[in-house]
């Protein structure tokens, strides 16, 4: 059983919000994750505001490595819709692929959360099924691909 | 960076030695240091030295290469002694005095000679010979006995000639060229040495002379090449064998044995910091930063997990730290030299870098993050060594031993020192005695500081704040409360922003604490609000934030918020004091000591508290009671009770208050306020995210705008809120919890009202109880002075400073004037312009007091009204002038005051306005009529007239007669003064002949439509295309019957209008027809038509005459005629008239050849009327009376 | 996801929200009703621009998330593109559809409907309540395309132009 890659996913509006944040460690750095996913968002704005220096095909929905902190690394994806997916892994050996298609499935899941007529946009999400939707994703981030 | 040894820190500078004549050691070393590159000079001042310098190092030297057990990697002091002790030049300085002199001299530099020979030798250290030859001695090449010497020298030297040099320091010039080649053949031979050197040990690396298994070796050889390289300025090498060493250490670390384990992986680390370091230098000198950070990562990936020790963790965490400055460092000097450092293509394909981690900020922050944990690390093992009482004394002898990140004990005994290894305990022991010496929350708020600002100054304000973050809680735990507070403020404002709530609560966690600490207790009392009102619940996003680190507010829960929810409406209700600050005052809010908030649009506090004020009427009679709703909202998670609300508003009198009836006690003290009204309610608690709302009617008599400007909401005796009322309309969503799902509540229940309510009405005027009557009656017409009265009739109120505004707009919207017309008889381009006001009968405009305003514009008007009592009535007249025809809305407007008391009364307006149609009285037209009979040929009317406007032709000489007629198009009697033809001065050839003067008329009566005829005869004596005849003018009036109006001018009006040019040109040809005025039935007449031709040319003419059915006739019916020049041909018909009264006489028609030009009289002209027999007539004689009336029909 | 609806159920479904609206929970304020149709479409428009932009490339520019409105998003709506896209290249769009699903079964023939209008008072009351009740069933299409734009970044005002049925006008006036 490999150690758990993924310790913190996060969905943030297109005002900078967090919409959605989820810690996934035994830990007790969840502060510090909030704090990461919050400095996350500059390079989001850095690197959309000025796609040609970071070398990133442009406007994909895939950001790639946000940056590497200590102990983690950052990931971001930004939807058509302006809404940012952060998500932080373990400073293992990550492969690209793999945190495509977890963002791939993610963004499913978030939009059939926010495609609920009971969810009001721009709001947080609390939905339950969401919450458990993310966690089996996360759990299987790096198996699918891997196996 | 700065604590590396300078050797390391800067790049290599060769070093050389320079021995004998010590005066000129000075402008050497001077000289050397300058060149590019620098060489730095030893100086010895004699021989003697020269022997000491190399010995000492002697025996090392062997040891060092051939020892078979090695003591580490590095040698501690190797790079400083080739920076300070071993030259790789030795110049020899002998003066010529010594060469050429006496025997004994001489054998004296030959001896010194032998001892350098053998003493750089097996050193290989180059050497240099200087001959200084003073000025006054002669050359010694070119003397004999110097040539001979020199010759000597050189051979007993074994030198190379080109490195025996002449040296002159007496002569300026000489001595530049001296030192210029001495410079050069320095570098050379410096060059030369040190890659001899690095060759040697080259050669030792390739054949593995040295026992292949200690890796040290190998190291330290890489090690040395790449230093031996970098004295060359070969960076190339220098990479690459840094790179190699740094790659075998890194291979060691499993293998070695040496040390003790610990001390082991501290030697490698070390070493491998200053490989790194060197590595980093080279590539960021090279510009290739990318590089540069790969390397880094490489670096930080391969040794960060080499922890070591549970009890070292912390030297682990400083030397991460310390890899993190030293490259930030390096990037920060770098980026300084390269420019823009943004602009470099950083990302490769396989491992794209970051954005930041090229900034010095990102390092500058880890180093700082390292450093932290570093810190906790080192309290965790001092206190470990402290419970088991290990301190003693043994740390102080350990000192760094002769190999780089080595350290041993230093034993004294005598004189002599000697090195002991130590034990890891030991070593522990030593390091955690060295950690305490230092101030480490200082170095990390530095650390943070850089990164902080060095974020400001990129613009990336999170990571920035995040730092700002790290270095508050710094400054908070080292107790600066101030520092700390600023910072924690301008982070908990980005938080706030972008709602990060649970971020948010542990920043206004720390701003409370610091309140509490510093003792403002409003500071206190608001962060703590704030906190109790975030939106944090046990829902989903909270569950699993289990801090351990969170701030001094504890984790964020809906339990937390109530607990400090209780804690500060404790203190504000004075209920309880908040102890624990340190020789201040507690906390404490008391009568001599309360406590104001204000709640804007803007304050987070609005979580707090927010009033929403709404009329239900928008606009409001004075004095009639409307309805006001209040609602308020708390998110506070406990109810709170107020004691009373006090509604304020922009008109004072309107304030009330709502007292809570369940708290009698304070309802009574505030009774006595000022005689405001005061309402009670039964309950006044605000629950949780429930609209607490209030509906009470409210009435203002001032007129204006009634607006509800805030509401105070008083809690204890001590504590008011002050709350900025906001309209639900316009009312912004609540910061932070507008991201939570929740169902939203409007302020009011009707929802109309929340969509459009508003704090403000509008209360309207009293209704004025004056008229005013615009009294104009019928058209205006252009021209004339056109009176509009004006009364002001006082019904119920008096007026007093009233005053009467005019305005005077188009009908059609637009101004008054067009400025593209240019209007001949109207200088200015006002088509209707206000020309006056007359004030009532008799008043004169001297009359009106100074204090009374008056002011006339060209479309606008203001006069001021005299204070009339009830009943009274005032008027004026208003003069109106139409310069064009055209429709205009009379606005009039009185503002005035029911009471006399000007500063407090309000003004009541009266509107009333009056289209009035602006018409063109007098139309006036105008033809011209030849005289009867007579037919110019005029060559213009011949010719095809394609252009409708071009100007009457009249013939040259020969009368014309223009009529005019002037026709009343209103719709009123006019009376018609005057007509007359006004000539223009300016038309140079009088061109009238008959009457043009001004001609009186008896005022003639024109009802509506009728026409006024007056004819004039014209005779054109001048040859023009172009000729003005004038101006018509017509003088008139309104006919006001017998008895002239009392207030309307009988002023007459003059209209003028240009009559358009005419072109006069002379006729060749005038027919003209002469019969007598009647005929007599049977009774033959003679019909006469001349023909004259008016030019100097012969005129080919034909002409027919038809037949008449009523006439006989005689002559000739078609023919051909020559009319000579400037005669006139006469054709003579006799006719006899068949037929009785009115009768067509025979159609007669020319034709003129040459200008293939005929023409026909006119039927009227070709009439005659037959009397059967012959009449008797009275014969009237007005001549021309008979004209004016044959023209008329 | 390949879950379908009944065309026909949604063309009732819209007309009953309609009618419920205008008729009965704000009968004497259709101003209101307007609001409340509007801000229902908004979301939908906002959810659904959500999951159809989902596997593409972020919009480079304000153009290029109106056609795929006209394009993707309206072939998924109503299985045909807008037929005419106009801009005056300052922030307006006229997006065109020659036959607007939800107007094509709508008849606007004043006499159809005159029985329950005979009650009105004035002559010309039947058609201006005509096209007031057509009006009302574009302001949930308009709410759509806000919503769904919005949700692209771009905030904007959408009206709907009916003046050649069942050709339907969408005005796109992009805020500055």
């Amino acid at each position: 059983m490999p150690e758990k890659m993924i310790v913190c996913v996060a969905v943030v509006g297109h005002q900078n919000n967090p919409l959605y944040i989820q810690s996934f460690t035994e830990a007790d750095d969840a502060l510090k994750l909030h704090h990461i996913v919050h400095c996350s968002l500059d390079v989001v704005d850095e690197r959309v505001n000025n796609p040609k220096k970071s070398g990133s095909p442009l406007n994909e929905t895939f950001l790639g490595l946000l940056y590497p902190t200590e102990n983690y690394k950052v990931y971001g994806y930004l939807t058509n819709t302006k809404v940012k997916f952060i998500v932080v892994t373990t400073d293992l050996d990550v492969r690209d692929a793999d945190v495509r298609n977890f963002f791939r499935r993610f963004h499913a899941a978030y939009v059939d959360a926010v495609s609920n007529p009971f969810h009001v946009p721009g709001k947080k999400i609390t939905s339950r099924t969401f919450a458990e939707r993310v966690s089996t994703i996360v759990k299987s981030f790096g198996l699918s691909s891997a196996g | 960076m700065e604590e590396y040894p300078e050797e390391l820190r800067t790049p290599p500078v060769s070093l050389i030695a320079v021995v004998g004549c010590p005066e000129l050691h000075a402008t050497l070393s001077r000289h050397l240091h300058s060149e590019q590159p620098p060489i730095n000079t030893l100086a010895l001042p004699d021989f003697s030295k020269a022997s000491l310098l190399f010995s000492t190092t002697k025996e090392s030297k062997d040891n060092d290469d051939h020892e078979t057990a090695v003591g580490g990697i590095l040698k501690r002091d190797w790079l400083l002694k080739h920076r300070t002790k071993v030259p790789s030049v030795l110049a020899a300085l002998f003066s010529y005095d010594q060469l050429s002199g006496d025997p004994a001299q001489w054998l004296q530099v030959c001896s010194l000679l032998d001892q350098l020979k053998a003493l750089l030798r097996p050193r290989n250290v180059k050497f240099l010979l200087l001959v200084v030859v003073p000025h006054q001695s002669s050359n010694p090449l070119n003397d004999d006995i110097g040539e001979d010497r020199m010759l000597a020298l050189r051979k007993r030297a074994e030198l190379d000639p080109k490195y025996i040099l002449l040296f002159k320091p007496d002569e300026p010039s000489e001595l530049k060229q001296s030192l210029q080649r001495l410079g050069s053949a320095f570098a050379e031979l410096a060059s030369a040495y040190y890659r001899d050197e690095g060759r040697r040990i080259k050669l030792r690396l390739e054949k593995k002379t040295f026992n292949s298994s200690s890796i040290e070796l190998h190291v330290r050889y890489c090690f040395k090449v790449a230093v031996y390289a970098e004295f060359r300025r070969d960076w190339v090498e220098a990479l690459r064998f840094y790179e190699d060493a740094y790659q075998t250490l890194r291979e060691m670390i499993g293998t070695s044995k040496r040390l003790p384990a610990l001390q082991r992986l501290v030697e490698i680390k070390t070493v491998a910091e200053q490989l790194h370091f060197k590595i980093s230098t080279l590539l960021l000198h090279g510009g290739k930063v990318g590089e540069a950070v790969l390397w880094f990562r490489r670096h930080n990936a391969s040794y960060r997990r080499l922890v070591g020790a549970p009890e070292a963790i912390f030297l682990h965490r400083e030397w991460m730290s310390r890899q993190f400055l030293v490259f930030a460092e390096l990037l920060d000097k770098s980026s300084a030299a390269i420019q823009n450092i943004s602009s470099l293509v950083l990302a490769t394909k396989d491992t794209p870098l970051t954005e930041w981690e090229s900034r010095p900020a990102y390092y500058y922050q880890l180093a700082a993050h390292y450093l932290k944990e570093k810190r906790s690390s080192l309290e965790l093992a001092l206190s470990m060594l402290e419970t088991a009482n290990e301190m003693d004394n043994s740390a102080e002898s350990v000192v760094p031993s002769a190999y780089v990140g080595q350290f041993a004990r230093l034993l004294e005994q005598g004189d002599a020192f000697s090195m002991l290894p130590i034990t890891d305990e030991e070593y522990i022991r030593f390091a955690v005695a060295e950690g305490k010496r230092f101030q480490d929350s200082f170095e990390i708020i530095a650390l943070l500081k850089k990164s902080y600002e060095s974020y400001g100054d990129l613009k990336v304000q999170r990571m920035g704040s995040f730092c700002g973050f790290q270095m508050a809680r710094e400054y908070y735990a080292a107790g600066d409360f101030t520092n700390a507070k600023q910072l924690f403020d301008d982070i908990a404002s980005l938080y706030r922003r972008e709602g990060w709530v649970i971020l948010l609560w542990e920043v206004l966690g720390y701003l409370r604490e610091c309140a509490r600490k510093r003792g403002t207790v409003k500071e206190f009392v608001e962060y703590s609000l704030e906190m109790a009102a975030l939106p944090v619940s046990s829902g989903i996003d909270t569950q699993s934030l289990r801090f351990k680190e969170c701030g001094p507010a504890g984790p964020a829960s809906l339990a937390e918020r109530e607990v400090i929810h209780k804690e500060v409406f404790g203190l504000v209700c004075g209920e309880s004091e908040l102890p624990q600050v340190e020789s201040r005052n507690n906390l404490q809010i008391t009568g001599d000591n309360p406590l104001h908030l204000e709640i804007d649009l803007v304050s987070p506090l609005r979580l707090v508290l927010l009033a929403s004020v709404a009329f239900h009427e928008q606009i409001i009679k004075p004095s009639v009671s409307t309805l006001i709703t209040i609602s308020l909202l708390s998110q506070l998670p406990v109810s709170v009770e107020i004691d009373q609300l006090e509604l304020q508003f922009n008109q004072s009198d309107c304030n009330f208050i709502i007292m809570n009836a369940q708290r009698p006690s304070s309802a009574a003290t505030s009774d006595d306020k000022q005689g405001h009204r005061v309402e009670t309610s039964s309950s006044l608690a605000l629950a949780t995210n429930k609209w607490l709302r209030f509906t009470y009617d409210i009435k203002s008599d001032q007129s204006g705008k009634l607006e509800c400007i805030s509401v105070i909401a008083k809690i204890g005796t001590h504590f008011t809120i002050c709350c900025r009322a906001e309209s639900p309309a316009s009312m912004e969503d609540l910061p932070l919890w507008k991201f939570e799902d929740r169902v939203e509540t409007s302020p009011t229940k009707d929802a109309a009202l929340a969509f459009n309510g508003q704090k403000a009405a509008q209360v309207e005027e009293p209704d004025p109880q004056v008229d005013l009557y615009l009294g104009a009656s019928g058209p205006a017409f252009v021209g004339e002075s056109f009176m509009v009265p004006v009364t002001v009739i006082s019904m119920g109120h008096a007026v007093y400073s009233g005053e009467l505004k005019i305005n005077l707009v188009d009908v059609k919207g637009g101004g008054l004037f067009s400025p593209r017309e240019a209007e001949p008889y109207s200088l200015d381009s006002h088509h209707v312009e206000l020309v006056g006001i007359s004030g009532p009968q008799g008043e004169d405009e001297s009359q009106l007091g100074t204090d009374e305003i008056k002011k006339i514009q060209k479309s606008f008007g203001l006069v001021s009204v005299p204070s009339l009592k009830c009943g009274e009535s005032w008027s004026c007249k208003l003069e109106i002038k139409w310069h064009r025809p055209k429709p205009v809305m009379l606005f009039v407007s009185l503002g005035y005051s029911p009471q006399s008391n000007e500063s407090t009364a309000q003004k009541v307006n009266v509107h009333k306005s009056l289209q009035i149609e602006g018409k063109t009285a007098i139309l006036i037209n105008h033809q011209f009529m030849l005289p009867f009979r007579r037919d110019p040929l005029l060559l213009s009317r011949i010719k095809p007239v394609s252009d409708s406007d071009q100007p009457a032709s009249l013939p040259l000489n020969e009368i014309s007669i223009l009529i005019v007629s002037a026709k009343n198009s209103a719709e009123v009697p006019l009376r018609l003064l005057s007509m007359s033809l006004q000539l223009d001065n300016d038309s140079v050839v009088r061109s009238y002949s008959t009457p043009h003067e001004v001609e009186d008329l008896d005022p003639a009566l024109l009802v509506p439509g009728e026409e006024f005829k007056k004819v004039f005869t014209v005779i054109s004596e001048v040859n023009s295309s172009k000729l003005r005849l004038g101006t018509m003018c017509v003088r008139w009036r309104r006919d006001s019957g017998t008895e002239e109006q009392s207030g309307s001018t009988v002023t007459s009006v003059l209209t003028e209008q240009i009559l358009p040019d005419v072109n006069v040109e002379l006729p060749p040809l005038v027919v003209s027809l002469d019969c007598p005025p009647y005929a007599i039935l049977g009774d033959p007449f003679t019909y006469l038509i001349k023909i004259r031709n008016q030019t100097q040319l012969l005129q080919e003419v034909k002409f027919s005459l038809g037949d008449a059915q009523s006439f006989v006739l005689s002559g000739s019916h078609i023919d051909t005629v020559f009319v000579l020049p400037k005669s006139e041909h006469i054709l003579s018909y006799k006719l006899v008239p068949l037929a009785s009264g009115v009768q067509q006489l025979p159609r007669f028609s020319v034709t003129c050849v040459r200008y293939s030009a005929g023409f026909l009289p006119s039927i009227a002209a070709s009439t005659i009327f037959v009397f059967p027999s012959k009449p008797h007539f009275k014969v009237a004689s007005v001549r021309d009376r008979r004209t004016e009336s044959l023209v008329a029909e | 996801m390949g879950r379908e609806v009944s065309e026909s159920c949604v063309d009732s479904l819209l007309t009953e929200m309609v009618s419920s609206y205008c008729d009965r929970f704000y009968a004497n304020k259709p101003e209101l009703a307007a609001r409340r149709i509007e801000a229902i479409g908004f979301q939908v428009g906002h959810q659904l621009s959500e999951r159809y932009t989902m596997e593409r490339p972020r919009f480079s520019d304000h153009l290029e998330a109106i056609k795929f409105i006209c394009k993707d998003f309206w072939s998924e709506l109503f299985k045909k593109q807008i037929d005419n896209l106009k801009t005056n290249h300052r922030g307006t769009f006229v997006l065109q559809d020659n036959r607007f699903r939800w107007l094509a079964r709508m008849s606007v023939d004043p006499s159809s409907e005159g029985g329950d209008l005979s009650q009105d008072n004035s002559a010309g009351a039947p058609e201006n309540k005509a096209a007031q009740a057509t009006s009302m069933h574009l302001y949930f299409p308009c709410g759509i395309i806000r919503g769904a734009l919005s949700n692209l970044g771009i905030p904007c005002a959408v009206s709907a132009d009916i003046s050649n049925l069942p050709a339907c006008s969408f005005v796109v006036r992009i805020k500055a």
